[in-house]
């Protein structure tokens, strides 16, 4: 599901004790938050609508968006569950894998991608293990 | 945020991907990964970008200058769709570094939002817009434009106006397109013409205006610009790797300038 939300409201709901779904997912954003911020730095345009749900382990999610030749993007996963090992990845329209780089780490996962065509991508993400039985998600994602 | 987490972050080395496939069956992929099916627009921001990689086209002779300040029509989607347009215009007004339009952009855009009843935020970005302007911050101006337009969408869909804020996006994909072939067709090129093909985001504001509240979808504006995205469909949403030729660049200028011009005119359609 795509979202909308601003991160202090986020927050806010998390300290005046928004449900647990609501909470899990606004946490798995602030997660995927922070993995953006270094490249903010880098000049990279953190856009505020992301994409967030819950999967269980092995469960994959794809998300068709529109990239543009001559920019470039990052994809940031996030979620709150320790121990969860997540990923996302990027494929070009004919399914070929498109991205640039990719890594994963602990709540963590994100991959980058320089389009060498303009039009629609797919991103696959995936909760490739985790401790929890749903595992809730978000993905943000930049530009330069 | 949390600072603790943050630090981790920095500190550790990134672990490298294990190896995802090479390729996948793009055709299976609803049934096996329960395809998402909501559509992120992209922001004004994010094609300038491109843009301002291409080179240095004229945004003097692209920008449509405002003779007064944008007055509020009487109907809301004629509102939110000029609303779109207006904030559009703003980002060409920031290419073309005209002070002074963006400053009357800034103006409408506070009056539209008034209009609209989602102008708690406006006042603040309309005074922030004006002031990156008159600082020559041009990079600010289109940061506080894309934020106008998060603020109109949030404040929208809280006050259960979706599909307002949908004619929102839509009214500033138009104008951005109109733009964007103005600025292809001066000199055509295969690379400018790729950035019109846009396939997903047709589908989506196809599906958008279809799916409309009968009351909206009966009315004139609303018809005439359905009937345009349906026009400009085949024209922008050819199969990948397929080249948008020139006659279509054309086309697509003439049909998008022409809902541009209805949205912006003040008679009843």
């Amino acid at each position: 599901m795509k979202r909308r939300i601003p991160l202090l409201l986020a927050l806010l709901c998390l300290a005046l004790g928004a449900s647990p779904a609501r909470a899990t997912i606004d946490d798995a954003l602030s997660f995927a938050l922070e993995a953006a911020d270094p490249y903010v730095k880098e000049g990279f345009t953190v856009r505020e609508d992301y994409w967030g749900g819950d999967l269980a382990a092995k469960q994959t999610k794809a998300i068709v968006h529109q990239l543009f030749k001559g920019n470039e993007y990052w994809f940031w996963m996030g979620t709150d569950v320790k121990n969860a090992k997540i990923s996302v990845h990027i494929y070009d329209s004919e399914g070929k894998l498109a991205e640039v780089e990719a890594w994963q780490k602990p709540h963590f996962a994100a991959a980058r991608i320089q389009p060498k065509k303009t039009g629609s991508y797919y991103l696959i993400v995936e909760i490739e293990k985790s401790p929890s039985e749903r595992t809730s998600w978000s993905l943000a994602y930049g530009f330069r | 945020m949390k600072p603790a987490i943050f630090l981790g972050l920095v500190a550790l080395p990134f672990t490298i991907c294990a190896q995802p496939p090479q390729t996948i069956d793009v055709r299976k992929l609803s049934a096996q990964s329960k395809l998402i099916d909501q559509v992120v627009v992209p922001v004004p921001s994010e094609i300038f970008a491109v843009l301002d990689k291409l080179g240095k086209p004229n945004w003097t002779a692209v920008l449509h200058k405002t003779p007064s300040v944008a007055q509020a029509p009487a109907e809301q989607p004629r509102i939110a769709l000029m609303l779109g347009s207006v904030i559009a215009e703003g980002f060409i007004a920031v290419e073309a570094e005209d002070v002074n339009e963006v400053k009357q952009i800034g103006k409408s855009v506070l009056n539209l939002t008034k209009a609209l009843g989602v102008q708690k935020k406006a006042q603040m970005r309309a005074k922030a817009i004006t002031d990156a302007a008159e600082a020559k911050d041009w990079a600010g101006v289109r940061k506080q434009l894309d934020k106008a337009l998060d603020d109109v969408s949030d404040q929208m869909v809280e006050l259960n106006s979706e599909e307002l804020s949908q004619l929102v996006s839509l009214g500033g994909w138009l104008r951005g397109t109109e733009a964007l072939t103005a600025v292809v067709e001066k000199q055509y090129s295969k690379d400018g013409a790729e950035l019109l093909h846009q396939p997903l985001l047709l589908d989506y504001f196809e599906k958008r205006l279809a799916n409309m509240k009968p009351k909206l979808k009966l009315n004139p504006l609303i018809i005439k610009v359905q009937k345009g995205v349906l026009e400009i469909r085949p024209l922008m949403g050819l199969p990948e790797g397929s080249a948008i030729s020139e006659k279509s660049v054309k086309e697509i200028g003439a049909i998008s300038a022409a809902l541009v011009k209805a949205i912006n005119s003040k008679s009843e359609n």
